[in-house]
């Protein structure tokens, strides 16, 4: 499972890093948020889904 | 105002008589939310001077993120446009700090201060919020009563918000009362004058803190905003007032109003406490962002079409004022199945709370620490805490902030763990001072150290 996160829609309301945070790391000056790798680590697909459906900017794109 | 035009009549033809600062809107918000979801989630209501109201969580992310069509504007001057930015009806002769400006300018003020309101920046503080949280509930575990409005829910944030701005954490009153006493107050009630005074003295301190930070610079978001470039200018002295004024007024009330009706609830279903507190490290999270959707204690904000569009099937002309209902989107029943119940495990939670778009709350992480870290502390401290209903005070009108006034309990007492309120504010100011916490997360990285006195 591919994952990015659209840093045109991110702004920063750290839902998914709550939610999945092996997933996701946040920047340390506006807390926006970067997918640690662009491939899911096997077993974390849920997280993942979770995570994209919890972002309010739908800025979560898996494939 | 706009004129009118032929084919606006088409234009307008959904139209919904919609006033959110009547006194009947509160008790009736879930009926007029239906209404307005299943005949108009784009309506027109005639109500101060016109507007449009969205309602519909997908009309709401529609409408909310197109930043090019959409101007937070407030020109009262008429040096631009004319705009009359975020509040609906315009009440304020002067604008609001960022959230009543466009970019670029927003843009600047917000990373001028991303730095100190980050989640890495924020996370620096819990020590300091758990120290103020307890300090606040010892005042009151002896006695078996508290009002968690007066006694908890008011101190934290206001003390939280003063220490990362730069301004002195014993002052937290002089800022408290005003800001509440501003929403809450009807503009003809006699009390009026003195929340006027009130805010005045509160103004005068900013001003006063502003000058002193330009000549003995200390670390903060005063600081911040006096070394900022803001379309390649300082700001003014007024401009970092009405930027401090917007940091507090943000930040007191709304995270005084989440947890004051989060404690409500909990209060009103023992069986969700009792989970809550026993769950907890598996449902801190979800019930913080549950009763962020359902408590929406900023509901929403006006806006000025910019430019002529066509969005979520509707034609909007330019100067024509918006509504984006944050509270009413998050009641969408097509995103929030069962969306009148509180679902402290609901799934899939992106609600509109904390704003959609580019002026996303930027203190939205020190909300969440704040409110999870007072909810915790009761949860541990006074477990059985029984509510007064009677005695309960709800804000009557709900157009600006969804809040509460008072919140008193009554519960099984227990021992103070440290040193009162006023002597823990001073081992605060003097950790603060000494370890520099305001500064940005830039500069420092750690976690406040704070030697906690046990007893």
């Amino acid at each position: 499972m591919k994952i990015r996160v659209d840093p045109e829609r991110c702004q920063g309301h750290t839902l998914c890093s709550m939610l999945a945070p092996s997933l996701f790391e946040l920047d340390e000056i506006d807390g926006h948020s970067r997918a640690v790798s662009d491939e899911v680590p096997a077993g974390q697909e849920a997280d993942a889904r979770g995570a994209a459906a919890s972002c309010p900017e739908q800025a979560i794109f898996l494939s | 105002m706009t004129v009118e035009e032929p084919g606006d009549a088409a234009r307008k033809a959904s139209s919904y008589h919609f006033d959110r600062h009547a006194a009947d809107y509160r008790g009736r918000f879930a009926e007029v939310t239906k209404e307005l979801h299943t005949q108009c989630p784009v309506a027109w209501s005639d109500t101060y001077g016109g507007h449009w109201v969205v309602s519909g969580y997908q009309e709401v992310f529609d409408i909310a993120r197109r930043a090019d069509v959409l101007s937070n504007d407030h020109d009262p001057n008429g040096e631009r446009r004319g705009y009359q930015g975020i509040s609906i009806p315009q009440n304020s002769p002067t604008q609001s700090g960022f959230i009543e400006m466009d970019p670029p300018e927003q843009r600047h003020y917000r990373q001028a201060l991303n730095p100190y309101l980050s989640p890495a920046a924020v996370a620096r503080w819990k020590p300091v919020a758990e120290e103020v949280a307890r300090a606040s509930i010892d005042e009151k575990i002896e006695s078996g009563s508290i009002d968690f409005v007066d006694d908890l829910a008011n101190i934290v944030p206001a003390v939280l918000t003063l220490a990362m701005i730069g301004l002195p954490l014993r002052d937290w009153q002089i800022y408290c009362e005003p800001t509440h006493a501003l929403v809450y107050t009807p503009p003809e009630a006699p009390d009026r004058a003195r929340v006027i005074d009130q805010t005045m003295h509160m103004m005068g301190r900013l001003y006063a803190a502003t000058a002193e930070v330009r000549r003995f610079p200390r670390p903060g978001m005063i600081d911040a905003l006096i070394n900022a470039e803001i379309n390649g200018k300082a700001p003014t002295d007024d401009d970092i007032a009405g930027t401090l004024l917007l940091l507090i007024t943000g930040g007191f009330d709304t995270t005084t109003a989440l947890t004051a009706h989060s404690l409500e609830y909990l209060g009103k279903h023992p069986d969700e406490r009792e989970r809550l507190g026993r769950e907890r490290f598996a449902l801190l999270d979800s019930a913080t962002e549950e009763f962020l959707r359902f408590y929406t204690p900023a509901p929403g904000d006006g806006r000025t079409i910019s430019a002529d569009c066509e969005i979520a099937g509707t034609r909007l002309k330019e100067g024509e004022r918006l509504w984006l209902s944050w509270a009413m989107a998050n009641r969408d029943p097509g995103v929030f199945p069962e969306p009148d119940s509180i679902d402290l495990a609901r799934p899939g939670n992106r609600h509109t709370s904390f704003g959609l778009g580019i002026h996303r709350c930027i203190g939205s992480n020190v909300a969440r620490m704040t409110f999870k870290t007072m909810l915790t502390a009761v949860l541990d401290r006074m477990p059985d805490y029984v509510v007064d209903p009677a005695r309960t005070v709800h804000y009557e009108t709900i157009g600006v902030i969804q809040g509460m006034r008072h919140l008193p309990a009554t519960f099984t007492p227990g021992r103070p763990r440290g040193k009162g309120l006023n002597e823990t504010l001073d081992d605060l100011q003097r950790a603060s001072d000494e370890q520099r916490l305001a500064e940005p997360v830039t500069v420092r990285r750690h976690r406040a150290q704070i030697d906690t006195a046990a007893s």
